[in-house]
């Protein structure tokens, strides 16, 4: 037996020795854990792979003879031998220029990652969970969600018990209007799309009394913004006679509005906050961006938690 | 050539380099020069604007708000669309931030209005009780820099090449001119007329009087930026 195969024996006992020392001193040693178990299998499998690998190439450049047909070319008097391709090489090769042709024409263009394709493909996926576990709820779940939503998107003008806010001028949802914007709008006109489209309302030149045959005036202003303000109830007080001269021809006698021609100003109407949000508005306290971003489901709910406020009492 | 490339090792690495950068140099900077093009419906900042924006910047309001919306749906559904990257095309320098201690502000003129920045710039709890943001009372007494605005927007019209005086296409088809002063005096005045606009809207009196006066203070040109923030 040639003296290289001894040694390579020698050495590879040596080592598998050294490994199955060092791991059996481990806690638990070979038995307690599969890891161990796979790593010794894989040093025994490395050791004894290198060694004969490096034995038979070592034995090569022994006793190997320099043989074959040489190559025309001579690069600075260094020889070729003309070798045939290496079968596995070949494959690789091949199969890199295939692979290669199919990422350029199909596997970069079709699967590219893309973050915007990444986003679309989350808000779908939200979008027919949210269709899935909401889109049918009513009652007090829609109050519920209404006010989850609130308390993001609303709290912040609106205030925690939406009492409105003096400072930012935001409307107190606890009552359909305020005297100060009845007054407001009778006097200025108004036009906030709170039907969904342009319906402007005159302003108080163009608003008559049809028992006095005279244009509105200051005193019934005050009477009917009080009136209405009060929520429509005292229906023997002056304002009452004002707003049925004056306001219930489009808003109707009760208040309630008309569709396509004047939005209900004695309760909060769920299409009449669905267009506020999606069309904001601006009056006397100031103007309300639209908060069109909420889906229609949302909006839906913000009107019933906004119309829950009211009810109450 | 070849064989001269051989004996230069300098240019012949210049080569190589210029070799493998070709496919990313012809991915990369076309795509790069297309997505920093002006969105339809970004226009350049008037005066008044961007002497907010440097209030805005001088005040560090960048350290606590973004202005970058990603696209993820949590922050779609918060602030808006998503940021592009041609929103940015004329801001110099962008300010979009790298941590959030207060909101994103890339679209804040969608859903906040000229009266709540006034009061809650001046005090922010009375707005946001549970608010961690400090006020910042010393803006309705300072006064804007106009001039600093001017000259900015000089620098940005004749180095940048920003479209001022020049039609801007917008979203519904229309085309929108952002005027640039001749002077510095009628670059006042154009700030001036930009912040009656704003003030009437607000509340303050003293503001108010300052610009009847004449006087811009920071609040109003840090609002009029604010409030285009679209």
């Amino acid at each position: 037996m040639n003296k290289l195969y001894l040694w390579g024996i020698i050495i590879a006992i040596a080592m598998l020795g050294a490994t199955y020392v060092t791991v059996g001193y481990q806690k638990g040693g070979l038995n307690g854990d599969i890891v161990n178990m796979l790593a010794v299998a894989g040093a025994v499998a490395l050791v004894i792979i290198t060694i004969f690998v490096v034995i038979k190439y070592v034995r090569q450049m022994q006793v190997d003879q320099a043989s074959g047909e040489l190559a025309d070319e001579s690069w600075d008097n260094i020889g070729e031998y003309k070798n045939e391709l290496p079968m596995g090489w070949a494959l690789m090769f091949l199969g890199t220029m295939v692979w290669g042709m199919w990422y350029f024409l199909a596997g970069y263009p079709v699967n590219a990652y893309s973050q915007i394709g990444e986003y679309n493909e989350d808000v779908a996926a939200h979008d027919a969970k949210f269709e899935k576990e909401y889109a049918s709820i009513t009652g007090s779940r829609l109050v519920e969600m209404g006010e989850s939503v609130y308390l993001v998107e609303c709290v912040a003008c609106h205030g925690l018990n939406a009492d409105g806010n003096n400072e930012v001028d935001a409307a107190d949802l606890n009552a359909r209007v305020s005297e100060k914007t009845v007054k407001y709008v009778v006097n200025h006109g108004s036009n906030n799309k709170l039907l969904g489209t342009e319906m402007p309302m005159p302003d108080r030149n163009g608003l008559f009394n049809a028992e006095t045959g005279a244009l509105i005036t200051d005193k019934e202003i005050d009477e009917v913004a009080a009136f209405v303000a009060g929520g429509l109830k005292d229906t023997n007080s002056a304002g009452a006679k004002v707003f049925a001269g004056v306001c219930s021809s489009c808003h109707g006698p009760d208040g309630k509005g008309m569709e396509y021609v004047a939005p209900d100003i004695a309760t909060w109407s769920q299409p009449l906050i669905v267009n506020v949000l999606n069309n904001g508005k601006v009056g006397t306290i100031g103007k309300m961006p639209a908060m069109d971003r909420l889906n229609s489901k949302q909006k839906e709910a913000v009107a019933a938690y906004v119309i829950s406020l009211t009810q109450g009492e | 050539m070849f064989h001269w490339l051989e004996k230069h090792p300098f240019f012949f690495a210049v080569g190589v380099f210029v070799v493998i950068a070709f496919a990313g140099l012809i991915e990369i900077v076309p795509n790069f020069a297309q997505a920093s093009r002006p969105v339809i419906g970004t226009t350049p900042y008037s005066t008044l604007e961007i002497a907010g924006r440097q209030a805005y910047i001088k005040n560090s309001c960048n350290a606590c708000h973004s202005q970058l919306i990603r696209p993820f749906k949590s922050e779609t559904d918060r602030y808006g669309h998503y940021s592009l990257s041609g929103e940015y095309a004329y801001d110099r320098p962008f300010l979009w931030g790298s941590k959030r201690t207060g909101p994103d502000l890339h679209r804040v003129g969608n859903y906040r209005t000229t009266e709540w920045h006034e009061n809650h710039m001046k005090d922010p709890q009375a707005i946001v009780p549970t608010s961690i943001m400090p006020g910042y009372p010393w803006m309705f007494t300072t006064n804007a820099d106009i001039d600093t605005a001017y000259a900015e927007q000089l620098t940005a019209a004749q180095f940048f090449g920003v479209p001022y005086n020049k039609p801007v296409p917008m979203k519904d088809g229309s085309t929108t001119v952002v005027k640039l002063g001749n002077s510095i005096a009628e670059a006042h005045a154009m700030a001036l007329e930009e912040a009656k606009a704003v003030v009437a809207n607000m509340k303050d009196q003293d503001v108010k009087d300052a610009v009847a006066r004449g006087e811009i203070p920071e609040i109003v040109a840090l609002i009029a930026y604010l409030n285009r923030l679209k």
